[in-house]
């Protein structure tokens, strides 16, 4: 299995370790209930090292990802961090992403695990067919897996801007960089120099929990330094276990769940991430591949919904929970469901789950299930 | 570290058995406690059902997982703990000190299959390695 720059740590805090994507990491430290309720009410930090950083780099680069994401990457100012899906010719999905301008005609698209090297193949051969639908396009993009040499810690919670602000010293911050930290808004980034290094730290107000929070990747050799300085501050360890009830609550969708090579980014309920007005991979057959949609279900009684119960209504089949948890925030059953097309748009209606032998009543409601 | 109890008898899939009489009461280990993490739902079979040896006989679910109660003894449900649904967190605190249901037996002998707490702690070590 690999290893991130941090897997020291996670098991000298005796971390639960679990085979995720082939990585070894820690899935709970001392209980996924504390942890989610540790980053609802204060601040928690992840180990998210192995998470894919691809760079899609030279001239003519933006104009690709344009043509081979579901938005435009180009024409945003440069601190800007897009949220986009990478699709297949059919308008199946092959991963979501986060897309960091690093350079004039170089950007960083930050990737699933899982689904890293079969990101880098598909943008290879997208890259491939790009160069022969548009042969007079000048260009010499290059595509790199950059992966092993960024480790990344996620800073998560209400208190942690306070906490990045404290530690901006020590995290290398001259006094501009960290005023604008101070005031760093949604999806922007700020880059900093590592002298000895030639990657740079990436201080990105991204997150994958539904509060404020950081992302913060760096050269791997600084990584077990840095989560040391958090850790220290008396940040609270958090494993994969919450941070997967955390995205759940907050609405996110997750990869292999909400979306795949066979659930469209229109099934997934991605759409807002989708820009039709333009020409892109997998945009034309998009539409026509979808025939679900996803949809928010709480539980009305104890039930917990778990990923490929069926859900009906009116005693009829018509979907399938993608994915199904317990709520520690909520204290109740929650879920996405893909169901057919014409499921009624209303909300506050009740369709039943087969939970084991039982039909148990969930409401539908719009998505988070915590609001902030 | 999880522990066993030396005077129980223990099943494959994490369950024990407490004897008394011809009535055995059955649980989830301080092992199957740890590995599922926080409960947060805990159901046991009514009384009353009869059940075979495998028969499901109760189940609880963490945050993350879902885990089913197979019987390791055949025979009647005498009783069944209800405090269990609202306070499932009980198993957490005292995996052993909290049982799911009560058998009456109707094959004392099917016992002998089970593994002693030598051979559960044992059972445990490989299966955690």
């Amino acid at each position: 299995m690999k290893k991130t720059p941090l897997n020291q740590r996670h098991l000298a805090l005796n971390a639960r370790m679990v085979d995720y994507a082939g990585w070894e990491m820690p899935v709970q430290y001392e209980g996924i209930t504390e942890e989610v309720i540790a980053v609802r009410e204060k601040v928690g930090m992840f180990d998210v090292s192995h998470m894919g950083e691809v760079l899609v780099c030279g001239e003519g680069s933006g104009e690709f990802l344009n043509w081979l994401l579901s938005r435009d990457v180009t024409g945003k100012q440069k601190d800007q961090i897009t949220y986009a899906i990478l699709c297949y010719e059919d308008g199946g999905t092959v991963d979501d992403l986060l897309v960091y301008e690093m350079d004039e005609n170089c950007y960083m698209l930050v990737v699933n695990a899982a689904n890293k090297d079969k990101d880098v193949l598909h943008i290879n051969d997208s890259l491939t067919s790009y160069r022969e639908k548009y042969p007079d396009r000048e260009g010499d993009v290059q595509v790199i897996d950059d992966s092993a040499y960024y480790g990344q810690i996620a800073v998560q919670g209400p208190e942690s801007l306070s906490v990045m602000l404290d530690l901006a010293d020590k995290l290398g911050l001259d006094a501009e960089q960290k005023e604008q930290l101070q005031g760093l808004k949604r999806y922007r980034q700020i880059q900093v120099e590592k002298p000895g290094f030639e990657r740079k730290m990436i201080i990105s107000r991204t997150g994958y929990t539904g509060e404020n929070g950081y992302e913060i990747y760096l050269p791997a050799e600084l990584t077990a330094e840095v989560w040391d300085l958090f850790y220290d501050y008396g940040v609270k360890p958090v494993g994969l276990g919450a941070r997967d009830s955390l995205r759940l609550e907050a609405g996110m969708p997750l990869y292999g769940h909400e979306m795949s090579e066979d659930i469209t980014p229109l099934e997934g309920d991605m759409g807002f991430f989708v820009d039709f007005s333009r020409e892109f991979q997998g945009g034309e057959k998009m539409k026509e591949k979808s025939t679900r949609k996803r949809i928010a279900l709480v539980s009305e009684g104890r039930a917990i919904p778990r990923d490929g119960y069926p859900v009906y209504l009116n005693d009829a089949e018509v979907g399938v929970v993608s994915s199904g948890s317990f709520s520690p925030t909520l204290g109740k059953g929650i879920a996405f469901a893909l169901v057919n097309l014409d499921f009624p748009d209303d909300t506050d209606m009740v369709v039943e789950v087969k939970v084991r032998k039982k039909f148990e009543p969930f409401k539908v409601i719009k998505a988070p299930f915590v609001k902030k | 570290m999880t522990t066993v109890k030396e005077d129980l008898r223990y099943a494959k899939t994490h369950e024990w058995v407490k004897v008394e009489g011809n009535v055995a009461w059955i649980g989830i280990t301080d092992f199957a406690q740890d590995q599922l993490g926080d409960l947060v739902y805990a159901e046991a079979e009514p009384v009353g059902e009869e059940v075979e040896i495998d028969d499901l006989i109760g189940s609880v679910e963490s945050v993350k997982m879902a885990s089913d109660l197979f019987s390791p003894i055949s025979g009647k449900i005498v009783e069944s703990n209800e405090s269990i649904e609202d306070e499932p967190e009980q198993i957490n605190e005292d995996a052993f000190g909290t049982w799911f249901v009560k058998i009456e037996m109707s094959d004392p002998s099917q016992l002998d299959d089970l593994m002693d707490a030598a051979a559960y702690e044992k059972f445990c070590e490989e299966e955690s390695a």
